[in-house]
């Protein structure tokens, strides 16, 4: 009897140290899959700017559709896509997963008080989708830009206004083209100027 | 319990930890202390691997060992060299890593026993490693050049090739050159660092050239090589920004520079001599000499690693990343000599070495360049290599990876792509900065 449970206890050990050898195994690659991305978007998936975005708490399905869309040549990217090509499905949704789970880090970046108040007042059609301040976005598929980098937003917003570039959502092309092009910028700053 | 259950019950109580909170040292050889772990070179790849490993393992003993108390960054000198920004911007300290925790030894590291597992600094102090991570980057045979020399190099013929004072004192030779004056660049046969970097230089002297009414002046390559990285991407930038402005003399042509005359400044090749105004000879280099003195190096003078850890194919418990390994996917596919490959390489030794030391096998490693070029105004380009395993083995991903698309769809198209990739390179230095040293 007294074998026997030891032999039991032997092979629960031997089960566990196995399970946990898969799961040790599988977080370390994510781990050390995610570092790669630390060199350009930050530790913690929080860019010190100020044309990288941050990346660490966007929802889990923006981040993935994004990658998904940048693998298949769905959505115009200068550099990214040539990256996603490179891994698997299941990587990109270890990936969208570990940042989804790091908290959402606003970088709030001043500007003048008129810049502000123009980039506000320019806003209004961005709101119903992102939120008031950037920080509220209307679905899952929508990322939160409050505390966002300026220049990114800036930079993203001249891709939608390029008629020629394959991007993905047709109401974000109507709605930056429908900006005056001197408010784009202001727009930014006033999104990247909300702590929430 | 038996030995065997009980080295099981261990190894699960490791692999169930988070890898944050690795448990140090299980094994009989360490008991008792803290693993120490040396790291050699404070550059892009020794700084991010004194980070990441006590990142990932806040209880290990790190130690950085580097010459110089503030780094200066070669990825965007060139730009300094030509008047964009101030030499500052590319500098940083140690307190970053300091205030992380790593013990940062201002030293020069002048030999290593890796039997003994020792190495010695140049203040006397001898430092005991369980794992010895070497990032010394490069050094430079100027014997290559007849005529040239370090002495040469740090007065009259600024390499500039690792950023610093030769940096200022080449701006300077280049903002005295006449309108019509001829800068002869000398770019050393592969591998070297920073592959796009010589094709940069001459972009941006030829940038300078044309902004400050020295319509006539002109940059000439003489190129040791047939071929070069971003080549498409250059030329058609070249035709655009710099027509008729630089020259570029392959290898095969005549382009390999074997002898100079600083009296003269004038450069040799087997075809031809060629004077210049300002000359600026890149030596050939190899892994810095700490590496290279410790058997390290192969007969080409660059350091042979496990693909997938980056340790030393020649010596167990050292690992060689940065500018002095050669990686990748040879013969073909070799990793460039870029910052951005020595901070993935840098992350994958880390791990791979918490692993050996807590003795459970390495993480599956994932190498990544990303080397932008910026050759004029919003206008930039990128290349991207993606290294990972396949079969046990460490392939270059030819799917993803490549250079910037030379031509698109529309001119639209085209200048958003440079527009955007010229300003990236800001940021990807700046995050990449303060991943490696803050």
């Amino acid at each position: 009897m007294k074998q026997r449970n030891l032999m039991a206890a032997i092979g629960l050990i031997a089960a566990c140290a196995m399970q946990a050898s898969v799961t040790h195994a599988a977080d370390a690659k994510t781990e050390n899959l995610a570092n790669t991305c630390n060199a350009c978007h930050g530790m913690n998936g929080v860019s010190v700017g100020p044309n990288m975005p941050s990346i660490g708490g966007l929802s889990e399905t923006y981040l993935n559709a994004v990658m998904q869309q940048w693998k298949n040549g769905e959505r115009y990217s200068a550099t990214m896509g040539r990256h996603f090509k490179g891994y698997s499905d299941q990587e990109l949704d270890a990936i969208a997963k570990y940042f989804s789970k790091l908290p959402w880090v606003p970088v709030v970046q001043a500007a003048e008080a008129k810049t502000l108040a123009q980039g506000k007042e320019a806003s209004e059609r961005c709101e119903t989708c992102h939120g008031a301040t950037g920080s509220e976005p209307d679905d899952a598929d929508t990322p939160r830009i409050n505390g966002q980098w300026a220049e990114y937003m800036h930079l993203e917003m001249l891709k939608y206004r390029t008629d020629t570039v394959k991007m993905p959502h047709r109401k974000m092309r109507g709605n930056t083209k429908k900006l005056d092009e001197s408010d784009l910028l202001p727009v930014a700053q006033h999104y990247a100027a909300q702590p929430k | 319990m038996n030995p065997f259950n009980r080295r099981a019950f261990i190894k699960a109580a490791i692999a169930a930890a988070p890898a944050s909170a690795f448990l140090t040292l299980p094994n009989n050889a360490h008991a008792g202390r803290k693993a120490s772990v040396v790291v050699v070179g404070g550059g892009f790849g020794g700084a991010t691997a004194a980070k990441y490993l006590k990142k990932m393992d806040p209880a290990l003993d790190v130690t950085l060992v580097e010459r110089l108390k503030t780094y200066t960054s070669c990825p965007l000198s060139n730009e300094i060299l030509t008047g964009h920004g101030k030499i500052e911007d590319l500098q940083t300290g140690y307190d970053g890593l300091a205030k992380r925790g790593v013990k940062v030894m201002f030293d020069d590291a002048i030999g290593i026993d890796a039997a003994a597992k020792t190495v010695k600094l140049n203040s006397g102090t001898t430092l005991k490693y369980d794992a010895l991570v070497l990032s010394p980057g490069i050094d430079f045979n100027y014997g290559a050049v007849e005529g040239y020399s370090e002495q040469l190099a740090n007065t009259s013929h600024p390499h500039a090739w690792k950023a610093g004072p030769q940096t200022l004192a080449l701006k300077k030779q280049i903002e005295a050159i006449p309108d019509g004056g001829v800068f002869v660049l000398s770019v050393p046969p592969k591998p070297f660092r920073c592959p796009p970097g010589p094709y940069e230089r001459a972009s941006l002297v030829a940038s300078y050239f044309k902004h400050h009414g020295k319509h006539k002046s002109k940059v000439l390559i003489l190129d040791a090589n047939d071929s070069f990285s971003k080549k498409g991407l250059f030329e058609q930038a070249w035709k655009m920004h710099y027509n008729g402005m630089i020259q570029w003399v392959p290898g095969a042509e005549g382009g390999k520079v074997t002898k100079m005359d600083a009296q003269t400044n004038t450069a040799f090749t087997d075809f031809g001599e060629y004077k210049a105004d300002v000359l600026n000879i890149i030596p050939p280099h190899h892994a810095g000499a700490i590496a290279k003195n410790a058997g390290l190096a192969n007969a080409q003078g660059w350091c042979e690693v496990d693909m997938l850890t980056m340790e030393s194919a020649v010596q167990k418990d050292i690992w060689v990343i940065g500018d002095a390994c050669i990686h990748g996917d040879l013969p073909v596919y070799d990793a460039p000599k870029s910052a951005h490959i020595a901070n993935t390489q840098a992350k994958v030794a880390a791990g791979a070495i918490i692993a050996k030391l807590n003795g459970v096998p390495a993480p599956e490693p994932f190498f990544v360049n990303t080397c932008y070029s910026t050759v004029a105004d919003d206008w930039g380009f990128s290349v991207v290599h993606i290294y990972r395993v396949e079969g046990g083995k460490l392939v270059y991903i030819k799917e993803a990876g490549g250079i910037s698309p030379v031509n698109m769809a529309d001119e639209a198209q085209l200048k958003l792509q440079r527009k955007l990739e010229s300003r990236y390179v800001v940021g990807w230095f700046k995050n990449i900065m303060a991943d490696a040293f803050a």
